[in-house]
């Protein structure tokens, strides 16, 4: 099982969400619900489509840079099971969710200070 | 007649409108794509894709020598064929020197086809277009390459020699 990025908004695929769509090229697109879906099938681009995440990252909105995206870097190796590492990953897991959320936040408030 | 257009896609394809609402009024030309006839472009991308039946023209991706296909025949369901389907079909266009001429009634494994397909975890696939390999009727592969992308739901309708000589299984 793996969790997908959606195409078009960036946002995670769960299983028993979405569509695939497959281009004769073998590219494979993901979707995580039918808006994003639509939005693809009459060819708008998202990086100008103002609420997906390539908008914002583009645009400065979000954090794009940080040491938490690497934790979810996709490797394709496939891990040993060792039930210890299993375990304190699982405990890891929402507080590196949790370090993210914060940092996203400081730098939308950043941000806005600026403008202000 | 454009009024009841617009309020018809309101929410889907505004960009479109938008665009031709100025080619109506002759005004400047919008970003979007040149689009003649509203009611077109908006059937284009919001198709509902159905099965594989009769008079259905399939594109053939192997090499046996043929390039379109009728289906005459889906020999399974009453609707139609779906992915992974078998359908017997008439060849339309072939090449010049190939196995299978034009006017042969063939047998063919739909390997990509238009309508959504559901897998066992959820999740559901669609390709871009109808495809099909040609195969006899014992099921054995006329061709002998397979182009574009496969699904492996082929795997369970035992067509693993699709599966072995695709170029890219989805």
């Amino acid at each position: 099982m793996r969790l997908e990025k959606c195409w078009f908004c960036s946002s995670t695929v769960y299983p028993g969400h979405g569509i695939q769509f497959v281009r004769n090229d073998a590219k494979v697109f993901r979707f995580c619900r039918s808006k994003c879906h639509k939005n693809f099938k009459m060819k708008r681009n998202p990086r100008k489509v103002k609420w997906t995440k390539a908008y914002r990252s583009l645009h400065g909105k979000d954090m794009t840079q940080d040491s938490t995206f690497e934790f979810e870097r996709k490797r394709n190796r496939p891990e040993r099971y060792d039930r210890n590492v299993t375990e304190q990953t699982l405990k890891a897991i929402p507080l590196i969710t949790k370090i993210r959320h914060e940092r996203q936040k400081k730098h939308i408030t950043n941000r806005l200070a600026d403008v202000l | 007649m454009a009024a009841f257009l617009r309020s018809k896609c309101s929410s889907v394809g505004r960009t479109l409108m938008g665009g031709l609402g100025n080619n109506l009024f002759g005004a400047v030309n919008s970003h979007v794509e040149a689009v003649t006839r509203p009611s077109y472009c908006d059937a284009i991308c919001q198709q509902v894709r159905t099965f594989i039946q009769m008079r259905t023209n399939l594109k053939v991706v192997d090499n046996s020598g043929a390039k379109r296909v009728m289906c005459i025949q889906s020999l399974r369901g009453k609707k139609g064929a779906r992915l992974g389907d078998t359908i017997i079909g008439s060849v339309k266009e072939a090449q010049p020197r190939g196995k299978v001429k034009k006017g042969d009634v063939v047998y063919g494994v739909v390997v990509r086809a238009a309508m959504k397909r559901g897998r066992n975890d959820g999740s559901e696939i669609q390709f871009d277009d109808n495809a099909v390999v040609l195969v006899n009727n014992k099921g054995e592969l006329i061709g002998t390459r397979v182009f574009g992308p496969v699904p492996h739901e082929l795997r369970k309708k035992k067509h693993l020699k699709i599966l072995a000589l695709a170029e890219h299984v989805v």
